[in-house]
């Protein structure tokens, strides 16, 4: 058992790591702005994701292209969910906010096979294949520790892209209006904010995030072979939600890494002999463990209690 | 006393006045409670049933039928749960789930017998009945108080996790039990006298088991307990003040909404089908959850006749009109289609669903009749 033992799964799991923090940042972000919990990232993320897929298999664009279209059409879905269906509702309140995104998930889910049936399953050869370099292996006292070239491109990008959303939500003017805007809409309308434009904008990030993470994950698994492809990501992503706290945006997206790593954690038990049978009960633990720490911080790692007022 | 002499007076006069007009009055008003109304849909069904099994309907019909009575069984509690006590939860599907996976314990696995006259009969389904209330209960009670802690959106992304572990662990001990992650209740395993039943009399006997927890549901909403249920969802604040225990409505809500839940499921994998893929079923997955909060959202949360028109919408309407149409067997998931929109149209515009929506139509049409009056006869 070397270090490389150990470090292997963790190693194997970064791109899920990318993807689940992609995907928490944009639950989180419209969690803030709209105060609703977006069913429909997952599926608006495989639209852009068949898209981008559509431009570089059937039109045989540059990877990097048809990623870029790809996001520019999540961005679309998402302002389109905001500008078009929110924004002309009758006085839609917070649980039916939750359901238009609902009804859209049925509409994406049902109206993507539709749409791309006569299409072979678009296969998305991912970042590895398409820039065919082999992947990398370090040598670590004797063992090897592979890592993909692939999920070191992820990786970059996730850090990037958060990186310089962080920036934008501290110092920019768009930043300070997502906060004010979290914090109470009303009041930040009667101080001038316009929350319309921060909400839409906020959709539309969220919309080319989701696209972006769901071609990540692709790229790693292969195949893109149904449009709710990420619902796990989205299951996992509220986890990682109220695990961190919808309090602030530093906690979910911990949360985000916090839950791979801890399953991760868990799974390198299963190399034990007698623990063999646990790899079925991976998730099981991991989920009531989130459960339990749920339950005894309402409002999660990083949240503040929120004081009710009557 | 007051108030008896002053119900005692009008009845009196209506019994000097006129007998025929009282008996007629207590008639009419005996029809015109929402339980005949109950009983005539169960009746319809269970003909509907019949005329599927004999053919003169397609032959699948009974089979459709039956799978929506269970949609609306599963429906009915949810609505108890969200529109009357103002709790989300996404879990449904979980405790479907539950109740399929008791049912296929006990009848499948571990039987039981009564032994009468020395002839055995197999009474494993009302054992397997008991078995899934007894252990939704337990699973309600749970979900119940975690919902003290925890409220609104958070509660139903907690509920959608406990779903989640709730599939893994049917899939893990379904693929202990039979090494596959398929459970059965094969019709060879004799269920009483449920082995020799048709798919119509499968579809009565769901149906039954559906008008019994409508009306049930229907006298509940109308007791204190449902008024209760209702001052909770409207101000936590208030029904406090007013000496409403949270504690015990929030845990009684969700418990009958599990119950009704696992009783779905068990009647689903008895008398709909007899084996249900752990993995991959169309019921076990977070999409039943959502079309269910979506059935009694389009129906209007507050009214049991918008729910079961909820379900019928989503559920209903391509297995049951359109399947024989070409362009909708080519494309299956067009309706899946139509019903978003209809959802993201019916939320945008008509927030209170479908029922609101035909209350608000009747009062128009009344509106116009006094209008007609009014001219017909001037006002007055």
């Amino acid at each position: 058992m070397g270090i490389a033992d150990f470090l292997q799964p963790f190693a194997s799991s970064l791109t899920y790591i990318c993807v689940l923090v992609l995907a928490t940042f944009a639950i989180t972000l419209i969690f803030k702005t709209s105060a609703t919990t977006n069913f429909a990232q997952g599926t608006v993320a495989a639209l852009g994701c068949y898209v981008a897929s559509t431009f570089l298999i059937s039109k045989q664009w540059n990877i990097w292209l048809s990623l870029l279209m790809g996001i520019v059409f999540g961005i679309l879905i998402g302002l389109f969910i905001d500008l078009v269906i929110f924004r002309n509702g009758r006085n839609v309140n917070l649980v039916g906010k939750q359901i238009i995104t609902m009804g859209i998930v049925s509409i994406l889910g049902n109206g993507i096979p539709m749409i791309w049936k006569y299409l072979a399953p678009p296969t998305f050869p991912g970042l590895t294949n398409q820039l065919n370099t082999p992947p990398i292996v370090l040598d670590i006292a004797g063992k090897s520790l592979t890592i993909t070239v692939h999920s070191l491109i992820c990786l970059g990008l996730t850090i990037a892209i958060i990186g310089v959303l962080f920036v934008l939500l501290k110092f920019s003017k768009w930043g300070l209006g997502v906060r004010t805007t979290a914090s109470n809409e009303y009041v930040a309308q009667m101080m001038g904010v316009n929350t319309y434009a921060i909400t839409a904008i906020s959709w539309g990030i969220a919309g080319g995030l989701g696209a972006l993470a769901c071609v990540m994950f692709v790229g790693e698994n292969g195949t893109l072979t149904n449009p709710f492809i990420m619902t796990e990501f989205q299951v996992n992503a509220f986890l990682a939600g109220i695990l961190g706290g919808f309090g602030s945006f530093v906690g979910p997206v911990v949360a985000a890494v916090i839950i791979p790593v801890f399953e991760t954690c868990v799974g390198f038990f299963a190399n034990v002999e007698s623990l063999r049978g646990i790899t079925s009960w991976i998730k099981v633990i991991s989920y009531v463990v989130v459960m339990i720490v749920i339950y005894i911080r309402p409002n999660g790692l990083f949240g503040k209690k929120v004081v009710k007022k009557v | 006393m007051e108030m008896k002499q002053y119900n005692k007076a009008p009845s009196m006069m209506f019994k000097k006045d006129n007998i025929i007009k009282q008996v007629l009055r207590k008639i009419i008003n005996f029809l015109k409670s929402p339980i005949i109304y109950f009983v005539l849909m169960g009746i319809v069904l269970i003909v509907l049933g019949n005329l599927a099994n004999k053919k003169i309907i397609p032959y699948s019909m009974s089979k459709t039928l039956a799978t929506l009575v269970v949609y609306g069984i599963i429906s009915i509690g949810f609505c108890l749960l969200l529109g009357y006590s103002g709790l989300a939860s996404l879990g449904t599907a979980g405790f479907v789930g539950v109740g399929a996976m008791v049912a296929h314990i006990i009848i499948e696995k571990y039987p039981f017998y009564l032994y009468l006259g020395g002839q055995a009969i197999n009474v494993s389904i009302f054992i397997a009945l008991l078995g899934a209330i007894i252990v939704s209960i337990i699973l309600g009670m749970f979900v119940g108080f975690i919902s003290l802690r925890i409220e609104g959106m958070y509660l139903a992304i907690l509920t959608l996790g406990l779903a989640e572990i709730i599939f893994q662990l049917l899939e893990n001990i379904a693929s202990i039990l039979n090494g596959t992650a398929t459970i059965k209740v094969s019709s060879s395993n004799a269920i009483l006298w449920l082995t020799k039943l048709d798919n119509a009399s499968k579809c009565a006997l769901v149906t039954v088991i559906f008008v019994i927890l409508l009306v049930l549901t229907q006298n509940l909403i109308n007791s204190p307990t449902g008024r209760a249920m209702v001052t909770m969802k409207n101000s936590t604040s208030a029904a406090q003040a007013m000496g409403i225990s949270l504690i015990k409505y929030r845990l009684l809500a969700f418990v009958i909404s599990t119950v009704y839940a696992a009783i779905g499921g068990l009647l689903y994998i008895t008398c709909v089908t007899s084996s249900l893929s752990t993995t991959d079923d169309p019921l076990l997955s977070l999409n039943t959850s959502l079309n269910i909060l979506g059935a009694v959202i389009i129906g209007g949360s507050k009214s049991l006749w918008g729910v079961i028109l909820g379900v019928m919408i989503l559920f209903g309407i391509q297995p049951l009109f359109l399947n024989e149409i070409e362009f909708f067997e080519k494309n299956p998931s067009f309706m899946g289609l139509v019903s978003g929109i209809l959802i993201v149209v019916i939320v945008m515009f008509f927030p209170g669903g479908l029922s609101q929506l035909f209350l608000e139509l009747k009062l128009k049409v009344k509106r116009l009749f006094k209008k007609i009056k009014e001219r017909m006869y001037g006002s007055y």
